[in-house]
Formats: structure tokens, sequence, C-alpha cells
């Protein structure tokens, strides 16, 4: 693109201070720029290209690779462990948006419109887990889980359920359920804080011709408040969806998949082939990183159409 | 809104939000509290409060699982990705916010399709780049990967901030004869502070909470942070049954985030809103 300066026909003197800042400029666009830029192509982009072609490998990190076209795609279509994981994965993709977004919005009217005087120091204390590192957040919950000493288990003993030092991440039939309630509890107050100052911009105006139409809480949250923030939920919702799509890391810590599967998601599965402690098999790991990512680009599309138009572009 | 009148179903609401409140802070206090028990007092009754608080625990969780050169490692990695990190991000946000050079678009595209990337599927590549180029094992090796390399979200935020302040400093600068860099450091960063220091907080919590990365790449215990030591105390605990011991590790891992939390919680809350839903 030419510059507006160069087209004016300047005295020589002029010229010679400006090409001299032109040539600052460049050093200073290749110095500032380059190490993070290049670090992003090296770091960023490069594995992710990599990843397509890895997956058309038979490879285990170490001997030579073969070439093995497809095979790898064939194989995980067959795959019933895919299959179990991705069901996992849907489960949890139904179940969580839903009790982490209804809750947050509720608390969040709560919060804005009520406005009790306790209100605020409740906003702070929800969003806590969301500062806390991963670990101690699944470390936490495996404790409250644990058979005989947990937290949980002591609770129903006090109302006066004896379950037999049940020990909730050791059986099938419950621990995928038992993995809802910590991811639940770690994302609740971030969509609180998010709602609420959505909330806070809706106009007072609206409410008030509705409180002189007699319309109950209820009613506002219903007609005036959640249409008024539905772009906001429609986005969380599609990102909570794609984050419990590609998370596992509290599955990783919690169970690491078992007992016997049961809480094996398509994340953790990839994750094991590729750095488990039995299998290498780099080239199925990608195929699957690449089946995944697939259907993640898939899902953003989405959520760029839904999403409002409003965010400032630069 | 004082418009509304307090009635009985208020009462319902409030102690739904008090219970909430609770079910978040019960737990961590739970933790807490069995920390400083004896390991005989905990497996009696769950609820006692501790006779006499053992402060021990502490000092047993410290030695066993190493807590002060993990630490040193924590800080290590964190501090300097940290510095490193969000000094490289102004940079990067300053040259393409507020300079016009040729590429710019393509630079900016280019990163923005980063947007696009899961992640996920990079990590067996990303894992034998590193491995290559010998920065496995090494905390060096996660501050270069954790420190160069564009961030979208921390770049947009510090973009977004840079863009509204006035140009007019600028100018009257470099017609004193400042250079660029001059500026960038004078200028520019001081104005950017509250930008940057949300950016800083941001990535103190992402790089403190880390647990894939150097789960992944560090191997040598003596070279863990304390997310990957606490899971290795976790997994060796099954056949120690020293429960108290690791309630004092977790509470330990728990305190600097908490602490950060504490001084830091408006920008916090105003930073998730501003880039939460952009990731």
């Amino acid at each position: 693109m030419a510059q507006v300066g160069a087209s004016v026909p300047a005295a020589p003197k002029k010229v010679s201070s400006l090409s001299k800042r032109k040539v600052q400029m460049t050093l200073f666009v290749v110095l500032a720029l380059g190490p993070s830029y290049c670090g992003y192509l090296l770091f960023t982009l490069y594995p992710n290209i990599m990843s397509a072609y890895y997956s058309l490998l038979e490879w285990n990190g170490i001997t030579d690779p073969k070439f093995v076209w497809f095979d790898n795609y064939v194989y995980l279509f067959q795959d019933p462990y895919v299959w179990r994981a991705l069901g996992h994965n849907l489960l949890l993709m139904a179940t969580v948006p839903l009790l982490t977004i209804i809750p947050s919005i509720f608390l969040a009217y709560l919060i804005n419109v009520k406005g009790y005087a306790e209100s605020n120091f409740y906003k702070v204390i929800y969003f806590l887990p969301n500062v806390l590192a991963v670990i101690v957040i699944a470390l936490m919950w495996s404790f409250i889980y644990d058979g005989s000493n947990g937290m949980l288990n002591a609770i129903l003993n006090l109302l006066g359920i004896d379950n037999n030092d049940f020990y909730w991440l050791g059986s099938k039939r419950t621990a995928l359920w038992a993995l809802l309630p910590p991811l639940i509890w770690a994302g609740v107050g971030f969509y609180v804080v998010i709602f609420m100052n959505a909330m806070k911009s809706i106009p007072h105006s609206l409410y008030e011709a509705a409180i002189l139409d007699g319309a109950t809480h209820m009613t506002r949250l219903r007609k005036i408040t959640i249409p008024l923030i539905s772009p906001i939920v429609r986005i969380s919702t599609l990102f909570l969806v794609l984050g419990v799509f590609k998370g596992f890391e509290i599955m990783l810590i919690m169970t690491n998949g078992g007992p016997a599967g049961s809480t094996e998601v398509i994340g953790l599965y990839m994750f094991n082939m590729a750095f488990g402690k039995s299998s290498h098999n780099y080239g199925y790991a990608s195929a699957i990183g690449m089946f995944l990512f697939v259907v993640l680009v898939v899902a953003k599309l989405l959520i760029d159409r839904f999403s409002p138009k409003d965010h400032a572009e630069f | 809104m004082d418009t509304n009148k307090r009635t009985f179903i208020d009462i319902v609401w409030r102690f739904i939000m008090l219970l909430c409140a609770l079910s978040v802070i019960f737990p961590l206090l739970w933790i807490v509290l069995e920390s400083l028990k004896t390991n005989k007092e905990f497996f009696a009754n769950v609820w006692a409060l501790p006779e006499k608080p053992m402060f021990e625990n502490y000092k047993k969780a410290w030695e066993s699982y190493h807590l002060g050169s993990t630490l040193l490692n924590t800080l290590y990695y964190v501090g300097t990705s940290l510095v490193l990190g969000t000094f490289l991000t102004a940079l990067s946000a300053y040259t393409l916010t507020r300079l016009q050079f040729r590429g710019r678009n393509f630079i900016w595209g280019s990163i923005m399709l980063s947007l696009f990337l899961p992640g996920i599927n990079a990590l067996v590549p990303q894992y034998v780049l590193m491995r290559d180029l010998n920065l496995t094992n090494s905390l060096t090796g996660l501050i270069i990967l954790d420190s160069f390399g564009e961030s979208v979200f921390f770049l947009m935020l510090l973009g977004g901030f840079m863009q509204s302040l006035p140009k007019e400093m600028e100018e009257s600068a470099y017609i004193d004869g400042a250079s660029l860099f001059q500026v960038f450091m004078r200028i520019i960063l001081p104005l950017s502070t509250p930008g940057i220091v949300t950016v800083a907080i941001f990535k103190f919590l992402g790089l403190y909470n880390a647990f894939l990365g150097p789960f992944i790449y560090l191997s040598d215990s003596s070279k863990y942070t304390i997310g990957v030591a606490m899971y290795h105390a976790n997994q060796i605990m099954q056949y120690k049954a020293d429960w108290v011991t690791l309630f004092a590790g977790v509470t330990i891992a728990m305190i600097p985030t908490v602490v950060i939390y504490v001084i830091f919680q408006r920008q916090i809350a105003e930073g998730a809103t501003l880039g939460g839903l952009k990731g």
C-alpha cells in the first residue's frame, strides 16, 4: 500500500529522514514481532499442520515411521473404545452446559436484580473455584468421593444413610456421574460473572415499565432478562460444549478413565494412546486428534454463525 | 433495586444463595481443617475439630513432597514466563495495533487462525518438536514454549486497550526525536499499565494452574512444578494412607492463587468478562 506522504513532493532532506524512519520502523517490527511470531509459527501452527501428516503414519515415536495412508482412520471408525469415549463426551456435553448455565443465570439475576446486602460477597465466593488449579479441584473432589473417609459419605451418614463406604469413583455405575459436580462446581461462578455483567447493561426503564404493569420477578426474568442476554447465553453454552468436548484433565487426575473405561473421554483416550504407560501410538493418537479437530472446527463455525456481531474487531 | 419489597420469598432466595456459597467454601474449608488433624483423628471422625492444630503436617508435606524445590521450580517457570511472555505480548500488541507496515494484515490474520485450532490435536507433534529441540524435561523448555508464541486472547485484550490511547503523545515524542523503542518503553507501556496488569494476572493464573504441559514435558521429579508434584503425591498416597499430609500439600498448592484472587478480585472479574467469550 502506498503511503500518503510518499506522493507529496518533499524537500530532499525530508525524504532522507522519512526513509530513515522507515528503516527504523522495519527494524523495530522485526525485533518486536519476530520472536513471538516465529514462536507462534513453530510451536502452534507447525504442530497443528504436522498432526495431519502424523495421522497417516504408523509410528511409536522412536523407530522409523511407516506411511499407512488412511489405515488409522479406518481403524478409528471401527474402534469401539473411541465410540464409548464419544458416548461419555456426549453425555457430559448434554448435561454440564445445561447444569452450569441455568444456575448461573438464576444466581446472576438474584445478585443483580434483588441486590441483597450480601450479594457482592457471594459473587466473590462463587467465582473462587475459577482461580483454583485443576489439580486442587480434582484432588479435592477425589477426597470428597472417597469411600471410608470421604466427605460425601460422611454427609450421607449424618442424614442417616449408611451406604457401606461406597466408593463413588470406583463403581462403573457412578463414576461418570461423579465427574459432573466438579465440572459444574468449577464453572458456575465464571458464568455468574459473565451473565451479571450482561444483565447490568439492560436499561432499568424496561424493568420499571414491567413493574408498573405488575409483572412478577419470574415474568421479568423470562420476558426481559433472558431474551436480552440470550446472545451471551448462546455463546456461553456453545463454548461450554466445546470445552467439555476437548477437556480431559479432571478425568486424567481423578480416574484416568477407569474403572473399566467408564469415565474415558475422547481427549483422554487420545492422550493415553500417545503418552500412556503402555502405548506410544503417535500415528493413531494424531488421527484421533484430527477427528477432534474437524468436529471442533465445525462447532466453531457454528459459534461464529450464532455469535452477536457487536464485538470490537481490529 | 430498592423498588422491591422484602417478602417471605426473599428469605428463600437468600437461603439458596447462601447454600451455593457454602457449597463452594465448605469443601475447601474441610480440606484445610483436615490438614490440621492427626491421621488418627481423621480416620476416627471426619467432622470433629482437631484437638490441637497440627502445623507439623505442613512441615511434613513441605519435606516429603519436596515442596521447597518444587515451589522454586514453579516460581522460575511461572515468573520467567510471566515477565517474558507479558513483555512480548505488549510488544506484539503495540506493533500490530499502532504501527502501519506491510504484511501487518497477513500476520494478524495468520494469528487469528489459531482461534480455529483447538490445540488438542497438536499435542503429539508439539511433543516430538520439543524432543527434537532438546527442550523436554526442562523448565526452560516449558518457558520457551509458553512465552514465545502469540496468544490471541491477550493480544486482543491488550491491543484493544492500546488502540484507545491518544495518538498525540506518540507524535510529539517522535518530533522530539524519540525512537520507536523509546516511545514504546516510555509512553505506551506506562499508559497501558491497567491492561498489562490484567494480562499479567491471567497469565499468572494460567501458568500456575497449568497441569498438562508440565505433566507431559517434565519427567525428573526434581523438575516438577507444584501441580505435577501433588499429582504424584496423590498417586503415592494410595499406598501410604497419609491423608493429613496430602491435605496440607493441597492447601499449600491452593494458597498462591487464592492470595492473588483476594488482591486482584476486581480486575479478575472484569478481565473474565472481557476475554471470556472470545477465547
